[in-house]
């Protein structure tokens, strides 16, 4: 049988890919019964804290542990240099010519790069007891000049942070494509517009943790860490660690949420293991919120310079780019200090016909915690420059800046497009998605709302946003971008055991993704079994086929084609079985209700459970060479390797009080194409995430660091997270355009609420203050004191442009002598 | 460095339980590590995330603002006390549930305490009071849009005295 094929049965059951089915992992956490790595106990359990550097950049000249490890109930204090006797540093290195490397010690010996880097850990029969011990290790530092920006960091004189360093850059990366200087030189008219978007990141609910259990008699590490990346963990503790992956095991458990911030290999974990090597018992640490504000991984930290060239009917035809990612002290493993560079490089002309375009993306190296994926990775940034950019070509026009898009948007009849860059969009919707948002988001409502509001001195703003989204790329696009591993499949295994009930082993995480749902709907509709025979294992790689786990929107079309491809196989297999029972043409056999029947004549049948009982302890029931066990592991990369692409339209409407700077939401409304949907639900919710935590990062959450690179906003209460009373109800409305590259046409969709609600949020804060005057909104997050100054700023630009008015009436008639 | 030790004696989800703390041991800490009620949870440690909320002496609180001393005699709620399986849920787990109010599952916890206290006391909340009554719980993965609908859900359902679980869907 074909993969490709959507089996169409006659069958009592249907198919349950497609439907809105209810969670089935969610009992568990509504009873409180999940299990988070704080939630396991082990025997002889000890507990870590970690010693960190009050220190952006400093040399560390002494470190003294008496006071502490004489301490009753302290079990070890570890040291930098403990550590690099025993453990390489983490190095994750780009294949890109002009890669700058760096190494990230588990535990800093002679220097810090970041306030917050871990300088020591303390292992203590408890948690209370590490803490006081930290406060015993006495650590000397010798302040070192800070670079706390890209400007410091790029300055000619600033010294390189690194050894061996030419300057503080990681990778200077280069494209040009098409006829840039010719659609520039031949341009009606061009803009210049510098963009920001601020330092913050993901944030799971849930902080860091793990627990370390070296067995010395077995010679087994085994990691309990709240991962997204179980198998990338290992395989990165193997190399550090110089033992054999055979002898780690790595166990993500349950994960209160990752948001790609616990898809790394972390310095902390590294050292948990060597503290539970060293003391023979297991370490567990369990990092606290201002830990995981100052030394998980940031996020975001983006600067762009976009030049735009365009004609007089609005079409696009060029763009040029500047961009400085603040990537912070240490390439991560196992992603480098290259993907926000990397990807707006890529994805910067967006959705949009570009042909000619360049960019220069530089990831700068600074003394802050460094920079990692979150959700949407370099997008939410890339799509801030180009939808604003959009906005200010209309603007400039005097056009509709829907009118803008739509000439400038890639084509239904153009699919697949091949950009600029040499991203293959396999299929879309981008035009679709645009005029349904405007019906369905309730746009002319809106602009009524705003009229009115108007009228009484309100200053309402709508703002809209399109983009595409590289979903489940693998091994062409990971090959582009010259990261050290390719991530380039995922992995399934489908077992059938001898009561006919299914386990499906995978390589995927899931952590709130709705995965012991989807997979299990998607292996029971190919096995023809009830969904609640069908168990969905992850997060443990003793007992996962290898595979690369979940980020980049990929774990629906990867490991689930996986899953398609396994369960197909196990399907073969009771279809060959029952052909030999039956005494029937397998070709005629089919799979539904729990059973295999002749097609066409379902009462010949026979019942999979009975098939399974036999496979394993009938084997005389077999046919030759036919092996009792019913299992079958497959992965699957969705070749070409290129990726496929989801597309979304966002519209908001908001309020803007010019004196308070406040924003408020009003209404949100995503159209988005995600191609088939597995379970429309699960999509709905994570539609509805990633725009809360886009609209997180567009309004209030902000790493603030100051001149010395201390990170001001450690807790909650100076870094703000979106609550119930900032996020609107977001409406949600579907399109269906199936990937031509992908099993069953999925798209993934996981990212890419959270990449519009920035541009969308500044056009609709910048349409807020037009009747004061036209401001270009260029920064986020939009806090109070940025709106506020982009109120004065748009009063200063009206009063100039009445002013203007007026001159250029009273000089009617006058030849202009100069341009404005 | 470490305080005394007390003996405190609380009744949690209706047991009586005496345990030996430290005078600085966190509420959270008692109640996950020394009674093994793993489903409070501990998101941020100072008050602001809602994740370890637990009802005391019939008033919602932040169990990481909170010392095991001060617990002393105290009745406590956890989420342990509700449905412990899927066929014995609550209704307002059962409305979180039914309408995808849970991803990650960790702020899960303490938006149904936050839930089944709110409508103890109004039965019948506006939209606005019900994310009023939640702005203290932070969740960052639903962004909010199920919760809201699980908690108006869950409060039709105690309204008309259904039994949710006899509209379960296979």
């Amino acid at each position: 049988m074909t993969e490709t094929a959507l089996t169409v049965t006659e069958t009592a059951q249907p198919k349950l890919f497609g439907a809105r089915v209810r969670r089935r992992e969610d009992p568990r956490f509504l009873t409180g019964r999940g299990r988070f790595v704080d939630d396991i106990e082990l025997p002889r359990m000890v507990h870590a804290a970690f010693v960190r550097s009050p220190f952006a950049h400093a040399d560390v000249t002494a470190v003294r542990t008496e006071a502490a490890t004489t301490t009753s109930g302290v079990h070890l204090v570890l040291t930098g240099a403990d550590a690099a006797a025993r453990a390489r540093p983490i190095v994750c290195d780009s294949t890109i010519e002009g890669w700058q490397s760096t190494q990230y010690p588990a535990i800093a010996a002679e220097r810090v790069l970041f306030s917050g880097q871990a300088v020591a850990l303390v292992v203590a029969d408890d948690r209370y007891l590490a803490e006081d011990a930290v406060e015993l290790v006495d650590v000397e530092y010798s302040p070192r000049p800070v670079l706390s920006s890209v400007k410091k960091a790029i300055a000619p004189d600033a010294a390189p942070l690194h050894d061996g360093w030419g300057d503080n850059m990681f990778i200077k990366r280069h494209f040009v494509g098409g006829d840039v200087e010719g659609a520039f030189a031949s341009a009606h008219g061009t803009l210049t517009l510098e963009l920001t978007n601020h330092r913050h990141s993901g944030i799971p609910l849930e902080t860091r943790g793990c627990i370390a259990d070296w067995d010395p008699a077995e010679e087994l590490l085994t990691l309990y860490t709240a991962s997204q990346t179980p198998h990338l963990v290992r395989t990165g503790l193997a190399d550090v660690l110089g033992l054999p992956e055979s002898r780690i095991r790595v166990v993500a458990p349950d994960v209160g949420g990752g948001f790609g911030i616990k898809g790394h290999l972390f310095p902390e974990e590294i050292a948990c293991c060597l503290a539970s090597m060293a003391v023979g018992r297991p370490v567990k640490w369990i990092e606290d919120r201002v830990e995981h504000m100052l030394a998980c991984v940031h996020a975001r930290e983006h600067y762009h310079t976009i030049e735009v060239a365009y004609e007089a009917d609005g079409t696009v035809t060029g763009l040029r780019a500047l961009v400085h990612v603040d990537c912070g002290a240490y390439s991560v493993y196992p992603w480098t200090a290259t993907m926000d560079t990397g990807m707006v490089l890529g994805i910067l002309p967006g959705p949009y016909r570009i042909a000619n375009y360049e960019c220069r993306a530089y990831s700068v190296a600074t003394n802050k915690c460094p920079l990692g994926p979150y959700r949407g990775v370099g997008r939410p940034a890339g799509c801030f420059s180009i939808e604003r950019a959009m906005d200010e070509v209309a603007h400039a026009l005097g056009m509709d800046p829907f009118e803008v898009r739509r000439r400038n948007l890639v084509r239904p009849d153009e699919f697949p497009y091949t950009s600029v860059t040499g991203l293959v969009y396999d299929s879309g919707s981008f035009l679709e998605s645009l005029d349904l948002v405007i019906e369905d988001g309730g746009y002319a409502e809106m602009r009524r709302l705003q009229a009115e509001a108007r009228a009484e001195g309100r200053l309402l703003g709508i703002g809209f946003a399109c983009y595409t989204e590289q979903t489940a790329h693998t091994t062409n696009e990971f090959i582009k971008r010259g990261v050290p591993i390719i991530f380039g499949y995922d992995s399934a295994i489908v077992r059938m055991d001898p009561s006919g009930d299914v386990i499906v082993q995978v390589s995927s995480h899931n952590h709130g993704q709705g995965h012991e749902t989807t997979f299990a709907q998607i292996v029971a509709d190919e096995l023809g079994v009830p969904m609640e025979s069908v168990r969905i294992c992850f997060g443990d790689t003793a007992q996962t086929p290898y595979g690369h786990g979940t980020f980049a929107s990929r774990s629906a079309v990867l490991a689930g084609g996986a899953c398609v491809r396994a369960a197909s196989r196990v399907r073969d297999m009771l279809i060959r079985f029952a052909a030999e029972v039956m005494e029937a043409n397998p070709d005629d056999l089919e799979v539904g209700d729990g059973k295999v029947f002749v097609k066409g004549s379902p009462s010949a049948s026979t019942d999979i459970a009975d098939l399974a009982r036999w496979a394993y302890h009938r084997p005389e029931k077999l046919p030759a060479q036919m092996e009792s066990t019913l299992e079958a592991v497959a992965s699957y990369d969705a070749d070409p390797g290129s990726g496929t692409f989801a597309n979304a339209a966002h519209l908001c409407l908001v309020e803007v009080d010019p004196d308070t700077g406040g924003v408020t939401l009003l209404r949100y409304h995503v159209v988005e194409d995600c191609g088939e949907m597995i379970n429309p639900l699960v999509v709905d919710g994570q539609v509805h995430g990633g725009v809360a935590q886009g609209i997180g990062g567009a309004l209030m959450e902000e790493f603030v660091y100051d001149d010395e690179g201390q990170l001001l906003s450690t807790t909650f209460l100076d870094y703000l997270l979106p609550g119930t009373t900032d996020i609107p109800s977001i409406g949600v409305s579907h399109l269906c355009t199936p990937s031509p590259f992908t099993l069953r046409g999925i798209k993934g969709m996981g990212e890419g609420g959270s990449i519009a609600p920035g541009p969308a949020l500044a056009s609709a804060v910048a349409d807020a203050l037009s009747p004061l005057g036209h401001v270009f909104v260029n920064e986020l997050p939009l806090t109070p004191e940025r709106v506020k100054a982009f109120a004065r700023a748009a009063r200063e630009a009206g009063a100039a442009a009445a002013a203007g008015a007026a001159a250029g009436a009273a000089a009617a008639g006058t030849p202009r002598s100069e341009a404005p | 460095m470490a305080g005394s030790r007390h003996r405190v004696t609380m009744r949690v989800n209706g047991s009586e339980h005496s345990v030996d703390v430290d005078s600085r041991e966190l509420l959270t800490d008692v109640i996950r590590h020394r009674l093994g009620l793993t489903g409070t949870h501990v998101g941020c440690e100072h008050g602001a995330c809602g994740a370890c909320t637990v009802v005391l002496d019939g008033s919602l609180v932040r169990a990481c603002l909170v010392f095991g001393v001060q617990a002393d005699g105290a009745d406590i709620t956890t989420i342990e006390a509700f449905g412990n399986s899927a066929s014995t849920l609550h209704p307002v787990q059962q409305a979180f549930w039914d309408e995808h109010g849970v991803q990650c599952g960790y702020c899960t916890p303490g938006m149904v305490l936050t839930t089944v206290k709110l409508l103890e006391e109004n039965p019948d909340p506006s939209e606005e009071e019900i994310r009023a009554a939640l702005s203290g719980n932070v969740c960052r993965c639903t962004g909010y849009v199920f919760i809201v609908e699980a908690v108006k859900a869950a409060a039709a359902r105690l309204r008309e005295g259904q039994d949710p679980r006899a509209e379960v869907a296979p």
